[in-house]
């Protein structure tokens, strides 16, 4: 978001006509509505003065990837006309209990602003911003005409919040809690006028506390838009069944628990509510899946894209037939108890594959309790889904034991990935058959992949792992580093060689201030730079913020023991300067 | 506030790669802590270092918090197992099988197999002038007994039954 200065065309000067010059505004603003991305939208406000105007007057949706790196004022004086917004918050690895509560992105003095600047926003989508009920109910009774929320981990609010958008919007499309933290004061907040009919999507999968089901059927009855529901784990099968046989134009379902409900009849019953269903792609939720009901879901999986099995503790067999019945499946996420046979029927059965994600069911290995918990899953598993679906590009992937061999014949298989996240789940694992460091497999896959955008490492790593990521991994967006590296020259080699690094998190490696400052020339140029439990002080870092006062350069302290040492580093461009409402654990050198 | 800096040997005050002269500064106290901490060997990076270590993190692997506390509260289980038992009407060939350890009394027996049987059937211990079309509940207990259902405590009750009847009510 940086302004950066204006350019002009050599063509303008060439052109006979130069007609260019004298072309009306308005006409361009109607061009330029047909220009979407924000990348794209970028790259023409940076052609000449006319038509960065034309481009700030014609916006509609302004994407913010780090909501410290502009003010909200500057925002609204840069664009009049803003109907969508998209912020992000928190440094990613706030995920993982990695950034302290209370750290900041606050949503509040943005709707502040926009309640000034945008009345008539529409939508707004927030991932890891802190959300209040308080901010919740002004939003609500702020914008008149507002139409989607959308909170993916967000943080701060509590079914009371939620009650103000269901009271108060009245032109709501979209209402989208996933994952987000929320406080459960009980189900009422599911009070929508019974006027009300304008709900296309609506999420509330991770909540915990019943809602009112009546409410709930009623409003699914009335909104015949409605094309994307994901209930919790409340709504058992009887209920699901009535709400699909409400709603069967839905495109993406969320199930409650997927077992042994008294209410439901039979399972005829169930599955002729699925078969009505024609047009679901997505499917996610079964939560606690009992085999004799899965059967009644196949009707429904002709035409599915998307399975998120996520939260289901599913065994091999049970998925391989139900993969059966999947044959357009584009994108699968499972839990490693379907182990690598599961894996292997995902091979046979999933050709047009294109993306996989494999969660570990049991991260911190306690006794598995659950039926079947085995190993999860191998590399075996990983090279058997290469072989059998080509058009991979994007893989997660927990496991405990993973070779060199494997990764280079997965990436062999299929050289199209743009993203792999291999996350070998015991710190600094070598290979395990040639106990070698997996610098390798790595190397492997920054060579043959070209296309590469997001990476994330793991197991034991030396330096030669970041120089092969440094010589080859040229359009390397996005980069996770943990328990690696041998020395600063690892991060260093990434720094010099990846010239499209935008974000860049690292924890518990042996990189130091020099490391961090052979970056400075780049990090103008990122998004962010995350660093924790590195080798980074409070010297380094303060001479990093003296050379580059563009940049942020927060230092994050959470115990006085060690005053030299910088813990936790959070490095960002910005044009708003050092954060006004930073914590007293939040450093700004 | 310790040393200002622009001297190399502050830059340099993380340095370890192998072989690097150590600065016999305050930072060479606090490359040891931190080495410490990180567990980290300085040479050789291809020693095998805590390769299965299973140590407790809140913040590792890195999986989210949400999908860990509702796996995590899968391994609970809710109930410490479950008890089925089958439950025949009437009149009508094929039962069905309840699991008593899911209900919480007599009530919830009652509401349940209302529910799966989509008939009336009086609770326990209400007068009711018997009739053709009300069921009433009944069991064979332990010693092979017919008995009705609600006499004695739930907990008892479960100790002792082996199946279930719906039967009409002016039959008992």
């Amino acid at each position: 978001m940086a302004i950066k200065k204006q350019k002009e065309l050599d063509i303008e000067e060439k052109s006979p006509e130069n007609r260019i010059l004298s072309f009306p505004d308005e006409v361009l603003e109607r061009v330029l509505v047909f220009v979407k991305t924000h990348k794209d939208r970028s790259a023409v406000s940076l052609v000449c003065r006319d038509w960065y105007n034309a481009e700030r007057w014609s916006r509609t949706h302004v994407f913010i990837g780090n909501c410290y790196s502009v003010s909200p004022e500057m925002v609204a004086r840069r664009f009049p006309n803003i109907r969508s917004v998209t912020l992000k918050g928190k440094p990613r690895f706030s995920d993982f209990n990695l950034v302290p509560p209370n750290w900041g992105s606050d949503i509040h003095p943005w709707l502040v602003v926009f309640a000034s600047a945008y009345p008539f926003l529409e939508e707004l989508r927030l991932k890891r911003m802190t959300v209040t009920d308080e901010s919740l109910d002004f939003l609500a009774r702020s914008f008149p005409e507002f139409k989607a929320l959308s909170l993916v981990s967000c943080d701060g609010f509590s079914t009371d919040g939620l009650a103000s958008i269901t009271t108060y919007c009245r032109n709501l499309t979209e209402l989208d809690i996933q994952e987000s933290g929320i406080e459960d004061l009980g189900g009422s907040w599911l009070n929508f006028p019974e006027s009300f009919t304008s709900l296309e999507a609506l999420n509330f999968a991770n909540l915990h506390s019943e809602v009112n089901f009546d409410a709930l059927e009623r409003l699914v009855a009335r909104c015949k838009s409605l094309k994307v529901l994901k209930v919790n784990k409340h709504v058992m099968l009887e209920q699901l069944r009535r709400l699909l046989v409400r709603a069967p134009q839905l495109t993406e379902l969320g199930t409650g628990p997927f077992s042994q409900d008294h209410k439901l009849r039979s399972h005829i019953d169930l599955e002729s509510a699925f078969s009505n269903c024609k047009n679901l792609n997505t499917l996610s939720g079964l939560w606690e899946v009992s085999s004799m009901y899965l059967p009644a879901l196949f009707p429904a999986c002709t035409n599915l894209t998307f399975l998120n099995l996520s939260y289901t503790a599913l065994q091999s067999a049970e998925l391989a037939k139900l993969l059966q019945k999947c044959p357009l499946l584009r994108r699968l996420w499972v839990l490693d108890t379907v182990e690598d046979k599961g894996l292997e029927a995902v091979a046979s059965s999933c050709h047009l594959l294109q993306e996989l994600r494999v969660f570990p069911a049991d991260p911190f290995e306690q006794e598995v309790i659950m039926e079947g918990g085995g190993n999860g899953v191998t590399e075996s598993g990983f090279v058997a889904v290469s072989e059998g679906c080509p058009n991979l590009h994007y893989v997660l992937y927990f496991c405990h034991q993973m070779t060199n061999a494997a990764v280079a014949t997965v990436v062999r298989n299929c050289p199209n990935f743009t993203h792999f996240r291999l996350c070998i789940m015991d710190m600094r694992r070598p290979d395990y058959l040639t106990n070698e460091p997996m610098d390798e497999a790595f190397g492997a896959v920054v060579k043959t992949c070209s296309k590469l955008r997001r990476l994330a490492v793991s197991g034991l790593l030396t330096d030669r792992a970041f120089e092969y990521i440094g010589t080859y991994a040229k359009n390397l967006e996005t980069l996770s580093v943990a328990f690696a590296g041998s020395s600063d020259r690892g991060m260093q080699c990434v720094l010099e060689g990846c010239p499209k690094l935008r974000k860049l998190e690292i924890r518990d490696c042996p990189f130091g201030n020099a490391a961090l400052l052979s970056g400075l020339e780049r990090y103008e140029s990122m998004r962010s730079l995350w660093m924790s439990a590195c080798n980074l002080t409070m010297n380094g870092c303060q001479l990093l913020a003296r050379k580059m006062p563009r940049l942020n350069v927060e230092v994050i302290k959470e115990d006085e023991s060690d005053d030299m040492h910088a813990e936790k580093v959070y490095v960002y461009r910005s044009v708003a300067g050092p954060r006004r409402d930073a914590p007293p654990f939040v450093l700004t050198l | 506030m310790g040393e200002q800096g622009n001297s190399p040997t502050s830059i340099e005050d993380s340095g370890h790669a192998c072989g690097s002269t150590a600065s016999l500064s305050q930072s060479s106290t606090e490359d040891l802590r931190t080495e410490l901490k990180l567990g980290l060997s300085l040479s050789i990076p291809s020693q095998t270092s805590s390769s299965s270590s299973r140590e407790q993190h809140s913040d590792w692997p890195p999986t989210k918090p949400l999908v860990r506390s509702t796996l995590d509260e899968r391994r609970i289980p809710p109930h410490p197992a479950s008890f089925f038992v089958k439950v025949h009407m009437e009149g009508i060939p094929v039962g069905r099988k309840l699991d008593l350890f899911a209900l919480d009394g007599y009530d919830s027996l009652i509401r349940t197999l209302r529910c799966m049987f989509r008939t009336n059937i009086s609770c326990p211990g209400l007068a009711q002038v018997s009739s053709r079309k009300t069921y009433l509940v009944i069991y064979e207990d332990m010693e092979g007994d017919w008995m009705m259902a609600g006499d004695v405590p739930w907990e008892l009750f479960l100790n002792t039954v082996k199946r279930l009847k719906i039967a009409k009510a002016d039959k008992c």
